[in-house]
């Protein structure tokens, strides 16, 4: 670390320069980096908009920056004590000048102030009224996105269409939230018994995904609210929101039917998914899912940035081995019975699963992240998760659920609880929930 | 730490007579009070910073997990409440309880017991708070603890109680030492003392003392609500029961924002006294600047909502509030530049002190850049709540009071302990805390750019954090090893420092009139004051002379002729130093002599007491023994609250019916 060593020995002005010489090279350097969630990404209008107040306001603080240093050095430069220097004259002050500092700044103000309101009051506008309405409720530690025009339910991965503009109405099921995705607006908090607005419209050319996070803090694991929008065509966004708004695979009203699950899966959106035996389901390539229409954003598209690298925590083991052999069938059971994801979790179309405390997983495995974007969601993740959430995320409401494990909130340690083999079951069927 | 304020050469003379524990305990000197001020508020900071210095280990790779989240949500809960509670106003509050007195000719403050009181408090409530620690039950909601996280339905432990606790003992504190020193300066300024004749430094700490008293009331109610709805059960910010949480949030700020003034004006007074004298000029535009620090503490009350542009107030609200905070800045800005031109045509001398306070000119403006930037809403969305917010706060801070403040205590170091701090130890201190503060500061701007929120306890790996992370935490251990310097300098420097004689710097005003360390009784002669700059008058008349230093130029002129008013000065310098009169060069001279005790010059001082501290102890135990109700122990909660409140009533009584000081003859 060369750097630190020669930030260690400044001592006189020189090597401090030289200190800040290096400091500022490695600034520099790290401006070429990857950003992915600059705030100057342009890919709203809203961005835009905030974009030209910044222009404004880091050139005229630029100015300021380099006109008031400057002349500060200079002074310090040129009346700095020499031997023999007569003693100075005591000048008490000068109105000409004290006004002329006085009034600049207040012409450069203005000059900020005038776009800045006229900025606040489009920004803050009614949102049009054919935008696509997005509900926003937070809750500790997970979002929960809900498009009423759709009548899809989902969680900590936002879909919007490009070129449309979006209406985020606001609410939060606990304390306060901020909701936030730097590169395409500012952010709002999310109010307990309030409700707030914001709208944009992303206007990119290519689909994109973005990350965004909880920006008020909130709780323990504030730092792990985070979520994902992912930007699309406007008719890839109708095929999600299509197959969003189904009910979960294997779960149709109708009853079974003996139609192979490759069938059910490419069916056309807006008709009903034909119930079938889950574990045929599981079988069926998820490329051929995709072919159908898009549900979601593919994963192999996926920026590396947006791919959670959250190390597993220390001490948590599961037999990976038995992924990828799980019985979705035997899956679906335990999720009503002895799992109780009915307790909190809801899965469209199954009677028993409506509980609305945790995200809704209905189409779970159409979803790139879990645990509010702290995890891909990958089996050896979800097996985790599911085995004990409150170490993968400490003082989650989601239950510890492995037999033998800690419950670090409960402060016991499970005697019951489901065997590693049953945790595999439950995955294997979870992904089958596209 | 318990004859800090003593240097050996007075061992004999009458202020140091009373030395050890007990006369510690018992003071009511407004010089020792300050000097444990001081010397608390510094021991603070070493754990403030420590706090800092883990979350910055912490976040100086991607996933980091050196702490867990909650213990990471405790440090930078405490560490905010630490530094500016405990820490820089305390700091403040060292400097105004030595130096109000001194600057304005007078012999104590207006009420020396409640002095005592109010840091008996602090000490108080700040180990208090920080009790939890030992509980592993920290604060944790931080520094501004929004409701509903601070309610009982999110917050069952007892984190938050000794928070709300905490804060409300320390607002005590505050508020009745601003009532005294807002006295102090009305009251008891020396003849010819006028206010437009008083000190920079006085100046500033008057407008806090008022922001002090009106601003402190607000947060005494939001937590006297908070405290209702944890301990009894009523529903100021109880979500379920329809509350608005907005309450808290303008509560809070409205007292918030004037906090930031009264944060950073003591620190503005303090520069102001220091360029002065290095440049061996006067204050360039001495009323705009008083004028400018009132305005500023005024406009300081109408801007609070800046702090919750994120909330949705509705484009009316925040443009209002936007335009009020633009306005600060012009008031901030005249500030700047006054102490540019201050330095222009002068001499100027680079002691450690200076540097000090001429960084906090440099970088205070960096700060007040980036505080223009939030003052516009749309632009605010994207900066509020993120690392340049945090990169905002500590260059006002870090680089403004805290820059000003260690200047304060290079300058007055000598005044303090009569001893000078070491120049050459001094500059490294200077150096690695002026390199590390950018260094650390510097890149948050660009991390919140970039899109990291404040107080998250870690954070992902790709997300192009990591290089501004990693120099922020170098630049935190650069600043530790300054800081580090910094109090080995102090240490050192108490016994072995170069003796600094009455006026080690040529500095104008009255502190330095009188012997370092002053004599208990400060001035031997209370000194008729005939301008800003009365020493200056005396040692270099031809300089003054040319500008009248205030509108009483007639005054001016019995200064210049020798008339009365330089005759009544000069009084008070031969009364005050043993050898009589004005010697800049004679360090020695003055230490050699023992000083005159105050009985020998006639002089009734205070007469010392423990009973503020009592009062205060029992105060304390009083508050604390509410968190006794979370314990499910109300019965001996209440009890709790009854004997202490007995027991405080009782000291408080014997205080008030003791007498200050010896009968008057």
């Amino acid at each position: 670390m060369p750097v630190l060593t020669r930030l260690r020995r400044p001592g006189t002005r020189q090597a401090g320069a030289a200190a800040l010489t290096v400091a500022l090279a490695l600034l520099l350097a790290a401006c070429g980096q990857n950003h992915p969630e600059s705030i100057f990404h342009h890919r709203t209008d809203f961005n835009r908009d905030v974009d030209y107040l910044f222009k404004i306001l880091i050139w005229a603080g630029t100015i300021v920056f380099v006109v008031v240093e400057g002349i500060l050095v200079w002074t310090l430069i040129k009346f700095r004590h020499r031997p023999g220097q007569a003693a100075p004259q005591h000048v008490h002050g000068n109105t000409a000048l004290e006004i002329t500092w006085t009034v600049i700044p207040l012409l450069i103000l203005i000059m900020i102030a005038i776009p800045t309101v006229r900025t606040i009051f489009k920004t803050q506008a009614k949102a049009r009224s054919d935008a696509l309405q997005v509900e926003v409720i937070g809750h500790q530690w997970w979002w929960e996105f809900r498009y009423p025009q759709y009548n899809v339910v989902t969680a900590n991965e936002l879909y919007l269409p490009i070129g449309r503009t979006v209406n985020f109405t606001l609410h939060s099921a606990d304390v306060i939230h901020s909701f936030w995705v730097p590169a395409l607006a500012g952010k709002r908090d999310v109010v307990s018994n309030h409700t707030n607005y914001l709208w944009y419209t992303p206007d990119s050319t290519t689909a994109a995904v973005f990350n965004g996070a909880c920006v008020e803090y909130c709780g323990e694991n504030h730092a792990n609210m985070r979520f994902k929008a992912f930007t699309v065509s406007p008719a890839d966004f109708e095929s999600w929101a299509k197959h969003q708004a189904e009910n979960a695979v294997g779960t149709a009203a109708p009853p079974a039917t003996t139609a192979p699950a490759a069938a059910a899966a490419a069916a056309a959106p807006g008709t009903k998914t034909p119930a079938t035996p889950a574990a045929t389901v599981a079988q069926a390539p998820a490329a051929q899912v995709t072919q159908a229409g898009f549900i979601a954003y593919p994963r192999d598209s996926i920026p590396s940035y947006a791919i959670p690298q959250t190390p597993y925590p220390a001490g948590l083991t599961f037999d990976d081995n038995l992924l990828g052999h799980g019985d979705p069938a035997n899956g679906a059971k335990l999720v009503v019975g002895q799992g109780a994801c009915l307790g909190c979790h809801t899965i469209k179309g199954n009677p028993m699963m409506v509980g609305v405390v945790g995200p809704n997983l209905t189409h779970i495995a159409s979803r790139t992240t879990i645990a509010a974007g702290l995890y891909p969601n990958d089996a050896q993740h979800l097996a985790r998760w599911i085995k004990n959430a409150r170490v993968m995320k400490p003082k989650v409401l989601m239950l510890t659920l492995g037999m033998g494990q800690y419950d670090p909130v409960a402060k016991t340690t499970m005697k019951s609880g489901l065997t590693d083999q049953q945790i595999a079951d439950i995955v294997a069927y979870l992904q089958t929930l596209k | 730490m318990a004859t800090a304020a003593v240097s050996p050469a007075y061992a004999h003379a009458g202020a140091s007579e009373k030395s050890g524990v007990w006369s510690w305990l018992t003071t009511v000197d407004h010089k020792r009070i300050g000097a444990l001020y001081l010397y608390t508020a510094l021991a603070w900071f070493a754990i403030g910073g420590t706090e800092a210095l883990i979350m910055r280990i912490q976040l100086q790779g991607p996933n980091g997990h050196v702490v867990s989240a909650d213990t990471f949500n405790q440090l930078f809960t405490m560490h905010g409440t630490t530094m500016i509670f405990l820490v820089v106003m305390p700091l403040s509050a060292a400097f105004f309880n030595f130096l109000i007195p001194l600057q304005i000719g007078a012999r104590d403050v207006a009420f020396p017991r409640l002095n005592a009181f109010s840091y008996w408090v602090y000490l108080f409530g700040s180990l208090f708070m920080n009790s939890s620690w030992l509980l592993g039950m920290a604060p944790n909601g931080g520094w501004f603890g929004y409701a509903p996280l601070t309610t009982m339905a999110y917050a069952p432990g007892l984190n938050i109680d000794f928070w709300m606790l905490g804060l409300q003992i320390l607002g005590i504190s505050s508020l009745a030492a601003a009532f005294n020193f807002i006295t102090t300066i009305i009251n008891m300024r020396a003849p010819g003392m006028n206010l437009m004749r008083m000190p920079m430094f006085t100046w500033m700490a008057f407008v806090v003392q008022f922001l002090l008293v009106l601003a402190f009331p607000v947060i005494t109610i939001a937590l006297v609500f908070l405290q209702f709805d944890r301990f009894f059960g009523t529903n100021f910010y109880t979500m379920t029961a329809g509350a608005d949480p907005l309450l808290w949030q303008h509560l809070f700020w409205i007292f918030g924002h004037p906090e930031v003034y009264i944060l950073i004006l003591p620190a503005f007074g303090l520069v102001s006294e220091i360029l002065p004298t290095f440049s061996s000029k006067p204050i360039f535009g001495y009323p705009v600047m008083v004028y400018s620090g009132i305005l500023i503490a005024f406009l300081g009350f109408g801007v609070w909502a800046h702090h919750m542009f994120a909330v949705g107030m509705g484009p009316i609200a925040d443009s209002v509030f936007s335009v009020t905070t633009m306005l600060i800045a012009i008031p901030t800005g005249v500030k700047i530049f006054n102490w540019i031109f201050t330095m222009w045509g002068g001499n100027l001398r680079f002691t450690v002190a200076m540097k000090f306070a001429i960084s906090l000119v440099a970088l205070f403006t960096i700060g007040g850049i980036s505080g223009v930037m939030h003052a516009s809403p749309p632009a605010d969305l994207q900066q509020t709540d993120t690392y340049f917010i945090v990169a905002h706060f500590h260059y006002v801070l870090v680089a403004g009071s805290l820059m000003g403040l260690w200047g304060g205590i290079y300058y007055y170091f000598p005044k303090i302990t009569g001893r000078k701090l070491s120049e050459s130890i001094g500059n490294w201190h200077f150096w690695l805390t002026f390199i590390g503060v950018n260094l650390t500061f510097m890149p948050m701007h660009w991390s919140g750019l970039y899109g990291m929120p404040r107080r998250i306890y870690t954070y992902d790996a790709g997300q192009g954090w990591h290089i501004f992370n990693l120099m922020s935490s170098i630049g935190a251990y650069i600043q530790a090893v300054g800081v580090i310097i910094g109090f080995w300098n102090l240490f050192r420097s108490r016994k072995n420092g170069e003796i600094a004689g009455d006026d080690p710097w040529g500095a104008p005003t009255l502190e330095w009139s009188i012997p370092s360390p002053p004599p208990e009784y400060n001035f031997a002669v209370i000194p008729t004051v005939t301008s800003r700059y009365p020493l200056w008058d005396v040692k270099s008349p031809q300089l003054t002379a040319e500008v009248p230093h205030s509108k009483h130029g007639d005054e001016r002129n019995d200064v210049q002729v020798g008339g009365k008013h330089v005759a009544a000065f000069h009084d008070h310098l031969s009364a005050g130093t043993p050898e009589g009169g004005i010697n800049p060069n004679a360090k020695q001279a003055s230490t050699k002599v023992p000083l005159k005790t105050a009985e020998q010059l006639g002089i009734p001082m205070p007469f010392p007491t423990i009973k503020p501290l009592f009062v205060a102890l029992f105060m304390t135990f009083m508050f604390g023994s509410l968190i006794l109700i979370h314990k499910d122990k109300t019965d001996l909660a209440i009890t709790g609250v009854l004997v202490f409140a007995a027991a405080m009533t009782a000291s408080l009584y014997l205080w008030l019916t003791s007498p200050l000081e010896p009968n008057h003859t």
